[in-house]
């Protein structure tokens, strides 16, 4: 694991007395991450009447996975993965499992990753995630075409690449800010 | 309790295994959409009240907006809304007119009235669009009627037609969605065109006739078939483009709020036979027994209306 642990005053020999209600607040703050994508989507699915909302639902999914299976691997497990994923199926209507597909996909690569993507740096992060977020907005746009056998314009498919993209870095410093305070097990 | 080994086995085994269900759901989803939307639809059924709580705050913002700019503004606002009530006056005495006159040239003609339809009002439960589609999900009760095919209208025009029926839910999908299709009449070119949607604000026209092409700024109604009944008012013509005539839409489909699902019934408006096509029952090859009186007749006609065959 890269960024867990790091603080050193959390490795001393006296661990605070492991009571239900402190495995509680663990747990409830390592699945922070799998909690925020489920709620996003959610809220996003209300009829808010907001530009890009479906776009959006996406596009939080993917920065969140993305960030937690490299920086703090046990906050966003696979099977959270897909249950997330589940839930931005069911409160979207784009093409089945395209979502789903993607997210695995990309956590798949970040948790393979996630020792050279520590030493990269913030900005080749950003870039590597931003191929993905094309490629997987790319690749939901060719099930779609091939749902209905016609060439649509890919534009729709860039502008989620490109709203996915764009949040990355604020969603990033909300996300840097957690892992250190609300959504850290080790400050239970 | 599992050994350490086949811990790491399952640890690694586990993505490639989800991976393998989505892919799943992908096949699923291309084979049996359906299934797949009518999932989607009981989980918004199942969250119907808690998106009118959600929406709630919005909704009551807005009305303390649009009355705080009415309260900046209420001389002005007064003198639109008197120049408005006299001209709404004034069509008023034109539609009371041309009513009474429309009753009685029906009257004359012995015109057979059109059955009202049923229709049931439902609030916008959700944009359920998404990147390639434009479609929304009402909330029309329990108990309603409302079946796949039934035409949904705003206050001002059509917004397109229910694709998906559940519980308490139903999915339109609108005028502007691509898989859209509406056949629908030019009122003033008389010219009969489909309405395509293209994912944009404006659907386009096309297969119009070459030699009728669509006016601009010309009205534009649905045509009579399977269940959308003609007359619909749709939208106006309009040429975003030289030769790319679009409709722009009566219905303001970008904010939704209530919207009416009207059952216009099955077409039983079946045309007729052709004459030369009418089926008639075979006569038995051999209907009397014994010679007959008039055996002697040569070649009758063993089937009549046979003409076209």
């Amino acid at each position: 694991m890269v960024a867990e642990n790091s603080t050193p005053h959390l490795h001393s020999a006296v661990e605070p007395k492991q009571t239900f209600r402190r495995a509680l607040d663990m747990s409830s703050r390592a699945a922070m991450p799998s909690l925020f994508i489920m709620f996003s989507a959610i809220l996003l699915s209300a009829p808010f009447g907001i530009p890009g909302q479906a776009q959006l639902q996406f596009g939080i999914a993917m920065c969140t996975v993305w960030f937690w299976a490299h920086s703090r691997p046990r906050s966003m497990p696979a099977l959270a993965v897909f249950l997330c994923g589940l839930v931005v199926e069911i409160f979207s209507f784009g093409p089945p499992g395209t979502v789903l597909l993607s997210l695995l996909v990309i956590y798949g690569v970040a948790h393979h990753w996630r020792y050279g993507l520590s030493r990269l740096g913030f900005l080749m992060g950003w870039l590597i995630f931003s191929i993905f977020a094309v490629i997987a907005s790319f690749f939901q746009w060719a099930l779609v075409c091939l749902h209905a056998v016609a060439l649509l314009s890919p534009a729709p498919g860039l502008f989620q690449a490109a709203l996915t993209i764009g949040i990355y870095p604020s969603l990033t410093a909300l996300f840097v800010w957690g892992r250190r305070t609300f959504a850290n097990p080790d400050q239970a | 309790m599992l050994s350490i080994h086949a811990r790491q086995v399952l640890a690694k085994a586990i993505l490639p295994i989800l991976i393998l269900l989505a892919v799943g759901l992908v096949l699923l989803g291309l084979v049996r959409r359906p299934a797949v939307d009518g999932v989607r639809l009981m989980a918004t059924d199942f969250m119907a009240p808690a998106y009118h709580g959600l929406v709630w705050p919005q909704g009551r913002v807005a009305v303390w907006l649009t009355d705080l700019r009415g309260a900046t503004d209420l001389a002005k606002e007064n003198a639109r809304l008197r120049d408005e009530n006299r001209a709404l006056r004034h069509w008023y005495d034109v539609a009371v007119a041309l009513a009474a006159e429309n009753g009685r040239l029906k009257n004359s003609l012995h015109w057979i009235p059109q059955t009202v339809p049923q229709y049931v009002t439902g609030r916008v439960t959700r944009d359920d669009g998404g990147p390639y589609s434009r479609a929304v999900l009402l909330d029309v009760g329990s108990g309603h009627q409302v079946r796949i095919g039934d035409v949904a209208l705003d206050a001002a025009g059509l917004l397109g037609r229910v694709t998906e029926v559940g519980p308490h839910t139903v999915r339109v999908l609108m005028i502007n969605d691509d898989a859209s299709r509406i056949p629908v009449t030019l009122a003033s070119s008389h010219g009969d065109a489909i309405m395509a949607g293209d994912d944009t604000a404006a659907p386009r026209l096309i297969f119009y006739p070459q030699d009728h092409h669509p006016v601009e700024g010309e009205r534009v109604e649905t045509r009579g078939q399977s269940t959308m009944p003609a007359g619909l008012p749709v939208g106006t013509v309009h040429y975003s483009a030289p030769n790319r005539p679009v409709v722009v839409p009566d219905a303001d489909l970008d904010r939704l709020d209530i919207v009416r699902v009207f059952d216009y019934g099955d077409d039983d408006s079946q045309a007729p036979d052709a004459p030369g096509r009418v089926r008639v029952k075979k006569l038995p090859q051999n209907p009397l027994t014994g010679p007959l009186p008039f055996s002697w007749l040569p070649n009758l006609p063993d089937m009549p209306g046979r003409g076209g065959q």
